[in-house]
């Protein structure tokens, strides 16, 4: 007995928390060894984040008990549980942008630390110890964001972390960053650090984590040694039914060539040309911050362009504003969905009716019936799951937010639908639905600029792959016919 | 990579320091035109205007930068005029002072919770607490200025110690109080923290409703601070200056460069915004064309306001445009 | 049986709770007038009623205006400066071209001016409340003091005999004044603009999510300029329907209409965050500060102490409304 417990680092048992209307977690119980990196895998919904929010003390459990390092711990507050060793680093970051790294590092702890030079010198220590030249002084608004994770994983360490948990971790990184993120973790394991690893990308489960708990529906399926899960195991726990594949099969309706893109130039961009065709859905992969999102910005109008040249079926189409492009047969589902694509407290009818209202007025008055109806049919057809069509956006999961979106757009039937990042933070099962989706658009002959991080995404849903680096094309592929590595070789040049 | 620091600092203290740069051409045209506007008085002079409204504004930075807005400072600093001439008569200087101030501390106490603890929404709390002091003043004063019993208070106003009047020593006393207050104690830098990102602070173990209190309360004192000072410069205190004046300087606080959504900003730079404003209020005056025309000079602050504000935007929207 | 009668009695108790939830502002100014009424017996005349009517004029137009800024998540503070400007105009012509010209003069001031502040924020590319507030603040200074200087700080009377201004200052239909049949017609017309029309609804869109909006094809630039230019043209209705009433028009006469309508509005429950609000809420909120002054006047309370009591009223319906979390249903009633 005494040899399991001082392996233990930190023990979760019939943990459980509900909300008004939603059992969040019932009777969770997980086991973390001392100095492993321990996978957590499930969909939106499956109580990842409440979990991880009680153990760093956000919220409260209402039952159940957790023993952090042999201490049981009854309820905590967030300064408390940093205190205590256990440190969270959320997908957005938890740093004070108009403040430097060091005061950072060291918020709320000053004192301790030796004054503000005190803590800009710590944390320099700290940051070249896992391999960072990032300057202490510097303001963390004008850092990278693998750079702000790397001071965030400082922070945790400047606060003796004995557990960092890492909250979809990789969302915002490059190739080259993640692997450097990989050796960092690697290096956490082997000081003794224990790591919690929240991620939807079960590639890099299957290549940092010692154990995975799978959880779903607020449970916890199971808990296994990598070695002994498939990517179907997991998969099948995680949305309780076996999926056959994660994709549809791949739309072949691709036809003539449709849209012409000719020579953007921005800042960031040089020369951009490329054609899309009729029924296609053309991927674009590159590192953040590339300039993908700078093309179809430019393209839709939402940012100036010194240069450009627009031919849809040969007709020059000049774009100033998106509401040129949506007039010209275009949509745009943003990057980022809470802020740029919905009125979080408005509701799912007056979100999805957004883009097309103009439509409903008659010489400017609207009539109110037209619009329920529109909501009302999106809502079936696209399986929204809302208690009802007035709900407040803000409540939804990320995939039914972003099937409002995606509503909104369908309603104009657009030819060219730009859809950046659409399975962000989504879960499994909402993603085939959304995949789905795609694939009748165009089969209906309209097009899809797909623009997506997740490599197996782009190759098993596009018909086309352009390769984006540092503003330039670098390379068209046939997904068909070429592995994943040969083109993120272009999209690294 | 290490990241060039000083470029990037350099960079930042010519964009934000607008106010700095229009100072600098005022005080270039000055010397060409109105070199008289250089005399050791006249500096003293504006300064001297300048310091109540300083005093005030490093209160209102401080309520600024840590994500709030106090929109009372008018009010306050009527109400501490009046009520330390009140209460002059009736006990001595170093009582009335206090209570004085302490009628700012209370004041801002109460703003705070209400706005900070009560998460009620500060630019109209305060607001309508500016307000209800001003009616208060009105009423304590009967609506015209009443004059104080004892002339040593008019007379500390408007004294000089070493050749500099005694109110620009308080404002300097202040500001330094300030100065190190926000950038060297854990206090002020949490204020920035807090200003910068409410939940982080939270997270982070910053007790952010202590802190965000008690910038509402500092900024009261300041703010009653001033207005004992002001009513003992001017002898008198008067409901006259309540209104307008909170707005006037938040406006000079943004001006300066603290960004009114928080977070960002300092001391010096709300300082500076004051004297700009005061500045011209000296200058105008000595050409003709707006000695002659009052209302000229409030056209010029006007468009000055826009013309700065509206560079910081459009800079802005350029880098926005990255054309 | 026995659920029945439960589920009706709770059905009863969720719109009492309701009721004093969303509407305790309400609740608590009938509650003052009742008091008033009680306390003062004038309260309940034909004259009172028309004043309290008449009252509802110069503010009331103003925070139908700001209503809409608000809405659309900005501030607008120039009215103070718009508001002087134009009454400073207006009545001049009114003394020398009469009624008519004077109306048109006024009503083309205020919406030059609006024209102007949100040709300023487009410009600069001013996108949030903070930008909007600095720059309006700055024009109120400007168009303030051209008024100063265009009526070299005095007062203007207004001449006697000025047919179409007495009228609307001072006429009624029965106990009606006709300042309060052209306030209910234009509240009519802008809650017809903002629930029922494309440009209307656009308003709470920006107000709600600007860059969202801006994506989706929401004509931002083209709500900007409507709800500056409308603002300045209600100022201008509120100032020539003072002037007419009270036939004097101050050097500085617009002081307060912005801090005052921005509390009319906040008061109503429109929230200063944009989107979630209509004109209706902000008339509840004009109709509580005016019963309040009423009930004071009446109850003999000075003016200062009037201050006082507004101020701390203010500070109490927003604190309270605050409390019991403002606003419920979608952005617009239909």
């Amino acid at each position: 007995m005494e040899s399991v417990s001082r392996d233990i680092m930190l023990s979760i048992e019939d943990v459980s928390k509900s909300f008004p209307g939603v059992k969040a977690l019932d009777s969770v119980s997980i086991t973390i060894n001392k100095g492993e990196v321990h996978g957590i895998v499930g969909e939106n919904g499956a109580g990842k984040s409440t979990l991880m929010k009680i153990l760093s003390g956000v919220y409260k459990k209402d039952a159940g008990t957790i023993v952090f390092d042999g201490q049981t711990i009854e309820k905590t507050t967030p300064s408390e549980s940093l205190k205590l060793g256990l440190s969270i680093i959320y997908q957005e970051f938890s740093l004070i942008n108009s403040l430097s790294v060091g005061e950072n590092i060291y918020l709320g702890r000053y004192k301790e630390a030796g004054g503000l030079s005190g803590s800009r010198q710590k944390a320099e220590a700290l940051l070249k110890s896992i391999g960072s030249h990032i300057n202490p002084r510097s303001i963390v608004d004008d850092l990278s964001a693998a750079e702000k994770q790397m001071v965030e994983i400082t922070k945790a360490l400047s606060l003796n972390a004995k557990v960092i948990i890492m909250d979809e971790p990789s969302s915002s990184l490059a190739t080259e960053e993640l692997k450097n993120l990989f050796t960092i973790i690697r290096n956490l394991k082997e000081k003794g650090v224990t790591i919690i690893y929240i991620s939807h990308k079960l590639d890099e489960i299957f290549e940092l984590c010692d154990r995975v708990s799978v959880m779903r529906d607020g449970h916890v399926i199971s808990t296994r040694p990598i070695a002994e899960v498939t990517r179907n195991d997991m998969i099948r726990e995680m949305v309780g039914r076996p999926i056959e594949n994660e994709y549809p099969p791949k739309p072949q309706c691709v036809g003539g060539k449709m849209l012409e893109i000719r020579h953007i130039r921005t800042r960031k961009l040089q020369d951009i040309s490329f054609d899309l065709n009729s029924g296609e859905i053309l991927g674009f992969v590159g590192l953040v911050g590339a300039g993908r999102t700078e093309i179809v910005r430019a393209i839709f109008g939402a940012d100036k362009a010194m240069d450009l040249e627009m031919y849809l079926d040969g007709k020059k189409l000049v774009i100033h504003n998106p509401i040129d492009a949506r007039n010209a047969g275009f949509g745009l589902i943003p990057e980022d969905r809470k802020t740029q694509g919905l009125v979080l407290p408005f509701s799912v009818e007056e979100n999805i009716i957004m883009a097309s209202l103009y439509k409903f007025a008659k010489m400017g008055f609207l009539k109110s019936g037209q619009q329920k109806k529109v909501a009302r049919h999106f809502i079936d057809t696209l399986h929204i799951k809302t208690p009802s069509s007035k709900t407040k956006t803000s409540t939804l999961s990320g995939g039914n937010q972003q099937k409002c979106i995606l509503g909104r757009w369908l309603e104009l039937s657009p030819r060219v639908l730009i859809m950046d990042e659409p399975t962000r933070g989504i879960d499994v099962g909402a993603k085939y639905e959304i995949y789905t989706l795609m694939k009748q658009i165009v089969e209906q002959g309209s097009s899809i600029i797909l623009i997506s991080s997740e490599m197996p995404e782009v190759l098993n849903m596009s018909n086309r792959v352009l390769t984006i680096c540092d503003g330039r094309i670098t390379g068209e592929f046939d997904p068909a016919l070429v592995t994943a590595s040969e083109i993120m070789e272009k999209a690294l040049d | 990579m290490k990241t060039n620091m000083k470029d990037l600092n350099v960079k930042r203290i010519i964009s934000e320091q607008k106010a700095l740069s229009a100072l600098i051409v005022i005080a270039i045209f000055m010397l060409i035109l109105k070199p008289s506007f250089f005399s050791g008085f006249n500096i003293l002079t504006i300064l001297k205007s300048a310091s109540v409204l300083m005093i005030i504004g490093f209160g209102e930075a401080l309520v600024i930068i840590s994500g709030g807005v106090d929109l009372s400072v008018g009010g306050i600093m009527c109400l501490s005029g009046v009520v330390i001439i009140r209460l002059m008569d009736t006990m001595p200087m170093p009582a009335a002072l206090l209570l004085a101030v302490g009628s700012g501390a209370l004041v801002g106490f109460i703003n705070g919770f209400l706005s900070v603890h009560q998460k009620t929404e500060p630019f109209v709390i305060t607001l309508g607490m500016g307000l209800a002091l001003t009616g208060i003043c009105l009423q304590l004063s009967g609506g015209r200025p009443i004059y104080a019993s004892k002339a040593s208070f008019g007379a500390f106003g408007n004294s000089s110690l070493l050749g500099v009047p005694t109110l620009i020593w308080c404002m300097l006393a202040v500001m330094a109080i300030m100065y190190y207050l926000i950038r060297y104690t854990q206090f002020g830098r949490s204020c920035y923290a807090i200003g910068g990102d409410y939940e982080i602070a939270v997270y982070s173990g910053i007790n952010a409703l202590k802190i965000q209190w008690s910038a509402y309360v500092i900024s009261g004192i300041l703010a009653a601070l001033g207005g004992v000072l002001l009513s003992s410069r001017l002898n008198s205190g008067s409901a006259t200056y309540g209104g307008p004046t909170a707005l006037y300087v938040c406006c000079c606080v943004v001006l300066g460069g603290t960004s009114f959504s928080g977070g960002t900003g300092g001391m010096i730079r709300t300082a500076i915004g004051i004297l700009l404003f005061s500045t011209l209020d000296n200058a105008l005056p000595m050409f003709s064309a707006f000695s002659a025309n009052v209302y000229l000079q409030q056209l010029i602050k006007g468009a000055l306001v826009v013309i700065v504000v509206g560079i910081e935007y459009y800079s802005k929207k350029l880098k926005r445009e990255r054309v | 049986m026995e659920t029945e009668t439960k589920t009706k009695k709770s059905a009863l108790n969720r719109i009492v709770y309701k009721i004093l939830n969303e509407y305790l502002v309400v609740v608590g100014i009938i509650l003052f007038a009742v008091f008033t009424m009680i306390m003062e017996p004038n309260f309940m005349t034909v004259s009172n009623m028309g004043n309290l009517m008449r009252q509802f004029g110069p503010l009331a137009f103003v925070s139908l205006g700001m209503t809409f800024i608000i809405l659309a998540g900005y501030i607008d503070l120039s009215i103070a400066g718009m508001f002087s400007l134009v009454s400073a105009v207006s009545i001049s012509q009114a003394n020398q071209y009469g009624a008519g010209r004077a109306i048109l003069v006024g009503l083309l001031i205020g919406l030059a001016a609006g024209l102007i502040n949100s040709l300023l924020l487009l410009l600069f590319g001013v996108q949030n409340s903070a930008g909007a507030l600095f720059i309006t603040y700055g024009m109120s200074l400007i168009y303030g003091a051209l008024a100063l200087m265009y009526s070299n700080g005095a007062t203007i009377h207004l001449k006697d005999g000025v047919s179409g201004l007495e009228a609307l200052g001072k006429g009624a239909v029965g106990i009606v004044p006709i300042s309060f049949i052209l306030f209910l017609a234009l509240l009519a017309l802008l809650f017809f603009l903002q629930s029922k029309t494309y440009i209307g609804r656009s308003v709470s869109y920006t107000g709600g999510n600007p860059v969202a909006s801006r994506l989706s094809g929401i004509p931002v630039k083209r709500v900007t300029l409507l709800i500056f230019s409308l603002c300045g043209l209600m100022t201008a209705v509120g100032a020539i329907v003072l002037f007419s009433r009270v036939t004097s028009s101050g050097p500085t006469e617009g002081t307060g209409y912005d801090t005052n309508s921005i509390m009319a509005v906040v008061i109503g429950g429109t929230s200063l965050k944009g989107g979630k609000g209509n004109v209706l809420r902000t008339v509840v909120g004009v109709a509580v500060v005016t019963l309040m002054s009423n009930c004071l006047n009446l109850l003999g309370v000075s003016s200062y102490m009037q201050d006082f009591t507004k101020g701390i009223i203010m500070i109490l319906a927003i604190w309270l409304d605050n409390r019991s979390g403002m606003m419920g249903g979608a952005a617009v009633e239909d």
